[in-house]
């Protein structure tokens, strides 16, 4: 395998940048949609036998896991049973030689007597946190998903009841085995322009139609004033206006034909334009609110579901809405509830390992009433421990929103650069390599170090254990 | 202007004026990074100590700049 693709990969790489200038010229770029919690799949991706909705971070997040089971797998299977010494080479390697240096580290910074605790808890958050932040850089994530439409509900106040906002983007192009994607031949609409489009072409078409009408009045006019000419020039005036009922009845007999076929023309133009759009596969779809078909909101807060595809888009019914992706899996990490529960995870061991360590006496850090009544000074350590009691629950917001905040600001920063150059976003995937690492190794290297702290006594008794590990 | 036009603009002008904040995340990255460079230059032994440290210090500060590019965010995707 090795040598077959030795001095072939520039190939690849040739020809992954010519496929993506095909892409960028062939499709264009979608507005990315940008929400912060993470989205809910469409029903009938419950959890089995409830009725929990699933979401994409939760997808990303169950891949997480199987792809750690996985990987934890493996390393074990090819790891030296008999405590050779041969190097097994590869990526085990590799892995064995990051273990070892991040060994190494966490032991010069928390090398005491609970290293194990220590280093485990940081293996573990260190991997779970750098998967789900490389994850961002694989291609189809965040991307490939579920097409709805372009919808937004708002709770209208005045009259109590949802309403559905459709918005601009691009209609959909319906192709090879029904996959839909959005396509350069299909257009950027809007569904105010299209209707006010509709809006135009009836006038257009009024327009027309009384264009035509009066052009069939000046001509019977000018036929009967050649008519009265030839006859008697002096009665000419009473003619014109003796005939004017006349040319009332040729109005309505001009409606009926002439002038009726030309408000046709102009109306079955605008339909023609319509229909081409459709005859070019691209679609869209009926916009169904699902309030209208004896669907009850229970509340006003309440997750809607994506509007469907409408089974029949080529139906005349069907409305012109546009679509966007709701991605099958996005990255863990920029969901509230991963890091968030990673950090109350973090800071519950954080205690654990300083009762641990100094049994109960670790609970004086935070309520220090020892000293109150013996030294002058004593109040002040009642308002430290207090202090340190906020701190530890600041730690928790500190800790799930540098995560969040990173890596959320990292999807929207790829989106957005796909977006403008949809060529070359390489660099950005580079940054988003190191800024997913820095991010993991700085997560985890904070609940190392917040466990070594709550494991060194404030009584400054033992403080020698950790002055060793240096 | 219209209603809709209103609070789109508000929402740009606070979601920039947030990340005003994310300037003093910079100048507090800068200057641990600037003298923890100049200890390692001057004492390379101590290189891991350092480098430690200047991590801790570097993601304490950069926290100060998520937390006001959170802001912005909820205040672009988040807020009605």
């Amino acid at each position: 395998m090795n040598s077959f693709w030795n001095g072939k990969r520039r190939y690849v790489a040739l020809l992954l940048f010519l496929a993506g200038v095909f892409v960028a010229l062939e499709v264009p770029p979608v507005i990315p949609f940008i929400q912060l919690p993470g989205e809910n799949l469409p029903s009938g991706y419950n959890i089995p036998f409830t009725d929990m909705r699933i979401t994409n971070t939760l997808v990303a997040a169950v891949i997480v896991w199987i792809l750690l089971l996985l990987f934890l797998a493996y390393i074990a299977r090819r790891r030296p049973k008999d405590g050779s010494e041969v190097p097994p080479g590869g990526f085990y390697n590799m892995f064995e030689a990051l273990y070892e240096g991040l060994m190494g580290f966490i032991s010069g910074i928390a090398g005491g007597a609970h290293f194990r605790l220590i280093f485990n808890m940081f293996m573990t958050i260190f991997l779970i946190v750098l998967l789900s932040n490389w994850m961002s850089l694989i291609p189809g994530i965040d991307t490939v998903g579920f097409i709805h439409a372009h919808t937004k509900e708002k709770y209208d106040p005045a009259t109590e009841e949802y309403k559905v906002i459709t918005t601009d983007g691009y209609e959909i192009y319906q192709g090879f085995l029904g996959i839909s994607y959005v396509n350069g031949q299909c257009d950027w609409i809007s569904p105010a322009d299209e209707a006010a489009a509709d809006e135009a072409a009836l006038a257009n078409a009024e327009a027309v139609r009384l264009a035509a009408i009066d052009e069939l009045a000046v001509k019977v006019a000018y036929a009967r004033y050649q008519a009265s000419h030839d006859g008697h020039g002096d009665d000419a005036t009473e003619e014109g206006a003796g005939g004017h009922g006349d040319d009332d009845h040729a109005e309505e007999a001009g409606d009926s034909d002439e002038a009726s076929a030309a408000y046709d023309e102009v109306l079955a133009a605008r339909e023609a334009e319509k229909q081409a759009r459709r005859d070019r596969d691209c679609y869209t779809g009926v916009a169904i609110s699902p309030w209208e078909d004896g669907y009850e909101p229970s509340g006003k807060d309440e997750k809607k579901e994506p509007i469907p595809l409408h089974p029949d888009p080529g139906s005349a019914e069907a409305k012109r809405v546009p679509w966007v992706v709701l991605p099958l899996v996005r990255v863990a990490s920029t969901d509230l509830n991963m890091t968030l529960t990673l950090a109350i995870i973090a800071v519950v061991m954080v205690q654990y390992v300083g009762v641990k360590a100094l049994g109960i006496g670790y609970l004086t850090k935070f309520f220090n009433f020892g000293t109150l009544f013996k030294s002058p000074l004593g109040g002040i350590d009642v308002a430290v421990g207090l202090l340190e009691l906020i701190g530890d629950f600041a730690k928790i917001l500190s800790f799930s929103f540098r995560l969040l905040g990173a890596m959320f600001a990292g999807a929207i920063l790829l989106f957005v650069m796909s977006f403008l150059v949809p060529i070359l976003p390489w660099p950005f995937f580079i940054l988003e390599f190191f800024v997913g690492a820095i991010q993991a190794l700085v997560f985890a290297l904070l609940t190392a170090i917040f466990m070594n702290l709550a494991t060194i006594s404030h009584h400054h008794d033992d403080d020698h254990d950790h002055a060793e590990a240096h | 202007m219209d209603p809709q036009s209103t609070i789109i603009l508000g929402k740009a002008i606070g979601a920039g004026l947030a990340m005003i904040g994310a300037a003093g995340g910079g100048i507090g990255i800068g200057l641990s990074v600037g003298g923890a460079v100049q200890a390692m230059g001057r004492n390379p032994d101590h290189t891991p100590t350092i480098q430690t440290n200047m991590i801790l210090g570097v993601a304490f500060a950069e926290a100060v700049a998520i937390y006001a590019l959170v802001v912005s965010l909820i205040i672009l995707f988040v807020l009605n």
